[in-house]
């Protein structure tokens, strides 16, 4: 045991931090959740640059080859600073190719997504807003040599800017849910798909995805036919263990802002944080903090070395869910009305903590998980 | 950065479950909860029979350099821990192994070594603890009793109170008031005495739920030899930091609920309510979900803590944070897992009690953790003003 970052990963964080403070400021966050593309292409093509596209891709396709836990690394300093875009959407999209894509797939796509010129995103959610197979009701009926889509896909990360979309759709209806489930590698530029960005909390940029049929090649089926829930399965575990990383270096900044502006903030003739009603505030904020972090840590560590983590992987995103909301709500608290301000820094954060909430599973549905998990019948 | 355990410490492991679960077929049924080997002689027994069989494996001196018979590491008393917690076994004495013990390795002179640190590794010796007193609870530099010096002995008096099992152990530490001239903090001594020494009265403090493992100390007059001191004299509240600094990781209580968590799962699996098993009410589910997810995050940072520990790093922070965590979530457990059980879950240890009682008995001991080891109010104190840098109040 040792629970200490590699030097690599010390390296990695600390220029991501210096990167992100130097080019991702909080006047480009401002302007980016105004703007319609929701990401700035020239900090994107930066990244790029650094390897960060490329961070999970194996050399032979075009990227570094790190873990998936130097990965959570790096997330944890983008969730610290807040980088809008299609970052995650990109990165965890990119592991079905990974795990399922045909070697024609892997090559056809990772080097592009590697260079920074293929944005990625996985269209999953419908109306139901369910995370499990029911609900999955959009059709991909075959024809010839390809298959149709037909239907609506909400909350589709970043599918405005997107390049590709991995679409989930049912195949098959059956007895489970769970089978008769595939993934489509869809050309976002393909005839009958339209976009329309949803307002949102964090104005992140989900989208109503309409796939009005559709016309998607065989060869764009990724893995197994009726059989891609299992790859669905997969990608929220991991994705759900890379947002909590984001989460806990957001939920870093709340603490640290909010200890700052209690040392600096008078009223009553000295500084808030002399009183102790706010001092154990703090305190539990730090401790909120702590436990998340190991808790992240440990799944990201389980999954990084293939080790079968469905467990962990739900018990973090339920904890951290609420750790992050929790916080970033102490903060505003504790900072008084100046934080309520929109040109405050710590609504950004607070904002956020719902869309990192929602993606990759709530806290009640991977609470499911874990009951299951824990042995309850 | 590695959570894995080596192949060595695997199967060090294995060896501390399978001792311990085999050490539970003698288990007495009456020994629920924590403190039930203060309070009944058969569960005392059993107490010191575990002892004598962890002392035959060296188990009661793990970590220790092997000049006073110890072997292994940090890590193998975190697994021998969790194990222990695992089973609810007995054995360790958290006042001489846990806490005294370490505390004489680095604190004490060669000679209080030789003599007090091979009975506790030979399990013979249990001890207590003789800080708090009526005025001097969290403000222990408070403290009142007194220790005069008179030729080569002290003479004591005073009342201490609260000390966990003084009417069991054999030798009791505590701090006294030898030089009433000095500044607080720079007044006071570490002292080790017989708890048969003429002059001790201990009387019982009847715990909220009946029992009665916490006791009142009285001294009247009572002579302490003056080479049984730790530390520098009137220098004894350096002792006492440095001793509260090894009070309990925490992973033994966690791994404890960890166990709790099974049983009541296994609970909820068979028991029908509503002709259903209580397993598949979904807010049974969201509630033992949640609280699994809890005790993950506090066993992950009770890891963080032993992985400092093992490096000889000491994050004051983290160990604070922890033991407010798993010591509230101690508390939440008790209330949950007492909700679940509906109106069985008042019922004390008797053939209407599931689970034989355990969880009526949490009701009441949750508070142990909450409370004693510094308050979690003082250990948020400690995570501001030392961690975070918040001014302190005078
Ligand atoms: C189960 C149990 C076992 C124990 N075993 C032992 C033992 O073996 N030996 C021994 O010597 N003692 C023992 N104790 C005593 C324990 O150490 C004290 O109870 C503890 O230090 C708190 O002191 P107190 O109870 O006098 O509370 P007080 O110090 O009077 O505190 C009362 C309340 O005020 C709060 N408070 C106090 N100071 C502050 C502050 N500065 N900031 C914010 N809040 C504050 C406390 O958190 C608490 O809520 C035990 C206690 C319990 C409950």
């Amino acid at each position: 045991m040792d629970l200490r970052f590699t030097e690599e990963q010390e390296i990695l964080r600390q220029t991501a931090r210096g990167f992100l403070a130097a080019e991702c400021p909080k006047t480009l966050v401002r302007e980016l959740e105004q703007s319609e593309k929701g990401y700035s292409p020239e900090l994107w093509k930066k990244m790029a640059e650094l390897g960060w596209m490329g961070l999970i891709i194996p050399e032979e396709y075009g990227g570094i080859g790190y873990t998936f836990q130097d990965l959570t690394v790096l997330l944890e300093e983008i969730g610290r600073n807040i980088l809008p875009g299609p970052f995650v959407a990109t990165t965890t999209s990119t592991f079905p190719i990974l795990e399922a894509g045909t070697e024609e797939q892997k090559k056809g796509l990772l080097p592009e997504i590697a260079q920074g010129d293929l944005i990625l995103t996985t269209a999953l959610l419908e109306s139901d807003g369910v995370f499990d197979a029911s609900g999955i009701a959009i059709k991909a009926a075959p024809k010839g040599d390809a298959f149709i889509i037909d239907g609506t896909k909400l909350f589709v990360d970043m599918a405005h800017v997107a390049g590709h979309i991995i679409c989930v759709t049912r195949t098959k209806e059956g007895t489970a849910p769970e089978k008769g489930i595939t993934l489509f590698i869809v050309d976002s530029a393909t005839a009958g798909i339209s976009c329309q960005v949803m307002p949102t909390t964090s104005q992140d940029k989900l989208c109503e995805v309409r796939f009005e049929n559709v016309n998607v090649p065989k060869k764009n089926v990724l893995g197994t036919i009726d059989e891609g829930w299992a790859i669905v399965e997969m990608m929220l575990r991991k994705g759900a263990i890379a947002r909590c990383a984001e989460s806990i270096g957001a939920i870093q900044t709340c603490v640290e802002m909010t200890v700052a502006y209690a040392k600096e903030r008078v009223q009553y003739e000295r500084p808030v944080g002399a009183f102790q009603a706010l001092q154990h505030i703090m305190a539990d904020m730090w401790t909120a903090m702590e436990t998340s972090r190991y808790l992240v840590y440990e799944a990201a560590w389980m999954e990084s070395n293939g080790l079968p983590c469905t467990k962990e992987a739900s018990m973090a995103k339920a904890y951290v869910n609420e750790v992050y909301r929790n916080v970033s709500k102490w903060a505003v608290r504790l900072h008084g009305a100046i934080a309520t301000s929109n040109d405050h820094d710590i609504p950004l954060y607070y904002r956020r903590s719902k869309a990192a909430d929602t993606a990759f599973g709530s806290t009640d549905f991977h609470r499911e998980i874990v009951a299951r998990q824990i042995g309850l019948v | 950065m590695d959570f894995s355990l080596t192949d060595e410490q695997k199967s060090r492991s294995r060896e501390f479950y399978d001792t311990c679960k085999d050490l539970s077929k003698k288990r007495p049924p009456s020994l629920v909860g924590f403190e039930a080997i203060y309070e009944l002689d058969e569960c005392w027994e059993y107490n010191m029979y575990c002892a004598k069989e962890f002392a035959k494996k060296g188990w009661l001196a793990l970590g220790w350099p092997s000049e006073y018979g110890g072997s292994g590491d940090m890590m193998n008393r975190v697994l021998f821990a969790e194990a222990r917690g695992y089973y609810g076994t007995p054995g360790v004495d958290i006042f001489g192994v846990q806490m005294l013990a370490p505390t004489l390795l680095q604190a004490a002179s060669e000679e209080i070594k030789r003599e007090f640190l091979p009975p506790i590794a030979r399990g013979e010796v249990m001890w207590c603890e003789l800080w708090s007193e009526p005025n001097a609870g969290s403000d222990l530099a408070a403290l009142a009793a007194t220790a005069v010096r008179k030729g080569d002995e002290y003479v004591i008096n005073g009342q201490k109170t609260w000390n966990t099992g003084a009417h069991r152990a054999h030798w009791g530490f505590g701090v006294f008031k030898t030089d009433p001239a000095a500044r607080k903090h720079h007044n006071m001594t570490f002292l080790l005495l017989d708890m048969k020494t003429p002059g001790i009265t201990i009387r019982p403090i009847p715990y909220l739920d009946g029992s009665a493992p916490y006791c009142e100390v009285y001294f009247d007059d009572v002579r302490v030899p003056a080479k049984n001191i730790v530390g520098q004299e009137h220098e004894g509240w350096a002792v006492v930091n440095l001793l509260a600094g090894f009070e309990r990781s925490g992973i033994n209580e966690i791994m404890s609920m960890m166990r709790g968590l099974e049983q009541l799962v296994a609970f909820c699996n068979e028991t029908k309510r509503h002709g259903q098993p209580l397993a598949k009410d979904p807010l049974v589910r969201n509630r033992l979900a949640q609280l699994a997810c809890e005790l993950a995050a506090a066993r992950a940072l009770a890891y963080r803590v032993a992985d400092l520990q093992n490096r000889n790093e000491m994050s004051l922070m983290d160990a604070s944070a922890g033991k407010i965590f798993f010591s509230e979530l101690g508390e939440r457990f008790a209330f949950m897992a007492g909700d679940i059980l509906g109106p069985y879950g008042q019922v004390r240890t008797s053939r209407w009690a599931p689970l034989n009682g355990i969880w009526e008995k949490m009701f009441h001991e949750h508070f142990i953790t909450t409370i004693s080891m510094g308050t979690n109010e003082i250990q948020r104190n400690i995570i501001a003003w030392y961690g975070l840098g918040l001014p302190r109040m005078r």
